[in-house]
């Protein structure tokens, strides 16, 4: 595990002013992801899929930050998405009828769609800091138990709250998500966690996941570190939230239930818990298997029963990918190493001299 | 002469029934070298964890450079400059060497952050979100705090004689390197007194020699105060100034090595009548 990678690769770039260098990766992004915006204009079947994909690796990528690089076992992240979906949403509903008469329509809801999202992210960001400041000071599985509970807290909260929706889910929320934005979340979750990665902060979560006491006794404030990594995981599970109650007809509690935080919890497993690209593969295979199963069963026979079973087998297939996963390759995919770090050692070396 | 810099005023400690330690008084000064001994199960490494905050006293009072630090985590206590080894070595095993050391480092450039009086504690957390931020934004200061950290880390390491495994996970280091690497570690938060918990167990003669040689090194160099635990007698006679010999929580003895050497009680408790045949008697 070499921490210091991130940094000194991201800092190579020497032709470009200190003070744009931090920011750079962003300004490369966004011309890129107008282009794939503009590409797939008309095609909402995949633009649905990428954004839901998009959703699971913000999901995934931030939960990392928690139970991979910090060695904390968080199993409510769900609930986190739900905070950040129904507080973007009823922001979004909120604001519905403002709006910005000098810009375009397009862009004017994009910047609604920031608005709610970060309405969302901080508010998921909050609730991380209160759940997480009591459960964090302990060590062991309280965290486990106490984002299990608050999990299903806030599912009974929202089946109870008028603004919410109640059982029945609000819906009405502007379907304003686009590619591009979605895109852009999870290119900043991705830049966010590889440079905490490489920094010291990322360091000292290292440190923490490999000894706490140690770390504790070398001067890392091993609460403060845990419980920010927290709120940064919670913003991030909030604006995925938010942004996938921005392109679904309708969110209810049955979308953040905890089945939607074990799957979370499987795809960073799976990807290798501390690898950020790990992370991203596991959930972008987890989106397309049961979608890539649906399509197979349709294909068969046009029973649709069969296709609705998918949803259902869900789990149990995620309980026996866990359990293969475990007794064959405990470490995960790519263990605590990045997908540039992995690949070169499966490519078969070439002879000398070629 | 100032007070001193690390001091132990009748600390007790009880676990359940157990009395792991009582009474127990010690004073190090800037400059110390000083040793820990008795036998297995006598409280030693006790001591070290209520020392630094692992365990609390149940009774008694310790005071790093003046100040009372019962009740405080064992970082802040760090902070004040009170750092340790362990006997069971520690490590952040699959962290390399380098960035072990760098972690210690990290510890004390965050220090000013903790700062005391009203609001400190807010102004704290605030200070701490910007860091991370100036991390995310990549400034150039934090860059320049970074390639710091490396510098420091890198000459901890090569005073400690570790420099070829720089970029080695620190679970790949034999024995005796890994109980350097934690010293390493340990001066990476610049204490002021270094506690060392059987630094040379586990090695062979030759490097046990080399490592008396560099403890006091690093006490003239860093102008530490030193508190070694050892069962080496050899070691802790070798270069300990003041030795304290702990029997079941008690302090039994203290003194120069030749006088601790020479009492009754140490004899019959820890160093035990074959002590006594091979050195040819010492009453
Ligand atoms: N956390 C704890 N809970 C209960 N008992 C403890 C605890 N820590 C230590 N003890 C007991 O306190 C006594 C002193 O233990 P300690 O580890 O300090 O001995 P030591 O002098 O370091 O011995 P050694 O030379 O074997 O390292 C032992 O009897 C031990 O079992
Ligand atoms: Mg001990």
């Amino acid at each position: 595990m070499q921490t210091a990678s991130a940094v000194s690769g991201s800092g190579g770039s020497s032709g470009v002013p200190a003070s744009l260098r931090g920011i750079l990766p962003v300004l490369v992004a966004l011309p890129v992801l107008l282009v794939l915006e503009w590409l797939l204009s008309n095609s909402p079947f995949a633009s649905y899929l990428l954004s839901i994909m998009a959703v699971n690796i913000i999901l995934a990528v931030s939960l990392n930050i928690v139970n991979g690089m910090t060695g904390q076992f968080s199993i409510g992240h769900a609930g986190f998405m739900a905070v950040g979906a129904y507080l973007a949403g009823v922001t979004s509903l909120a604001l519905k009828d403002v709006a910005l008469s000098f810009l375009p329509v397009a862009v004017s809801d994009q910047v609604f769609l920031v608005v709610a999202l970060l309405a969302g992210g901080i508010s998921a960001a909050l609730a991380g800091f209160l759940v997480g400041l009591p459960s964090l000071r302990l060590r062991g599985d309280y965290l486990a138990i106490v984002t299990l509970g608050f999990g299903e807290i806030i599912r009974v909260v929202v089946t109870n709250t008028e603004a919410f929706g109640r059982a029945l889910g609000l819906s009405g929320i502007p379907q304003t998500s686009t590619v591009a934005m979605v895109g852009f979340w999870v290119f900043l979750v991705v830049l966010v966690s590889r440079r905490i990665a490489g920094s010291s902060h990322g360091r000292s979560l290292w440190a923490i996941r490999e000894d706490e006491v140690a770390a504790e006794a070398m001067g890392v404030n091993t609460t403060g570190y845990k419980v920010r990594a927290f709120v940064i995981s919670s913003f991030f599970a909030g604006i995925a939230g938010g942004l996938f109650a921005h392109f679904v007809p309708i969110i209810n509690p049955g979308s953040f239930t905890f089945v939607k935080s074990m799957e979370i919890v499987v795809m960073v497993v799976l990807g290798g818990l501390g690898s950020t690209t790990g992370a991203i593969v596991a959930a972008v295979f987890l989106t397309l298997l049961p979608e890539a199963l649906r399509s197979a069963f349709a294909a068969f026979g046009s029973e649709s029963t069969l296709a609705q079973q998918v949803d259902q087998i869900r789990m149990p297939v995620y309980g026996l990918l866990l359990v293969v996963l475990m007794l064959s390759r405990p470490q995960g995919l790519f263990g605590t190493k990045e997908l540039w770090e992995v690949i070169p050692r499966w490519i078969p070396r070439r002879r000398k001299g070629m | 002469m100032s007070g001193p810099l690390l001091e132990a005023v009748g600390v007790s400690i009880q676990f359940g029934g157990l009395k792991a330690l009582s009474d127990f008084n010690l004073a190090i000064h800037k400059g110390d070298l000083q040793g820990l001994i008795g036998p297995n199960g006598a409280g030693k490494t006790t001591a070290f964890n209520v020392l630094t905050g692992v365990y609390q006293p149940t009774q008694g009072e310790v005071r790093v450079s003046g100040l009372r630090v019962n009740g405080r985590l064992p970082h802040q206590i760090n902070h004040l400059g009170l750092a340790r080894t362990f006997q069971n070595i520690r490590l952040f095993r699959a962290l390399t060497a380098l960035d072990n050391v760098k972690v210690a480092c990290r510890g004390q450039a965050a220090l000013h952050v903790e700062g005391v009086g009203p609001g400190a504690k807010f102004r704290g957390a605030l200070r701490n979100y910007r860091d991370w931020w100036r991390a995310l934004m990549l400034t150039p200061g934090f860059l320049a705090e970074e390639r710091e950290l490396t510098r420091q880390a890198e000459h901890l390491l090569e005073v400690m004689g570790l420099s070829h495994r720089r970029d080695e996970e620190a679970r790949n280091l034999p024995y005796g390197e890994q109980r350097r690497l934690e010293i390493a570690r340990a001066l990476g938060t610049r204490p002021k007194v270094l506690l060392l918990d059987e630094p040379a167990a586990g090695m062979n003669t030759r490097e046990k020699a080399d490592l008396m040689v560099l403890i006091r090194k690093l006490r003239d160099e860093f102008d530490l105060g030193i508190l070694v635990i050892e069962h080496d007698m050899k070691l802790v006679m070798g270069i300990c100034e003041k030795i304290t010999v702990l029997d079941h929580g008690e302090t039994i003895a203290r003194g120069a090595p030749a006088e601790v050497r020479s009492d009754r009680k140490v004899i019959e408790a820890y160093l035990g009548d074959s002590y006594l045949e091979s050195h040819g008697g010492a009453a």
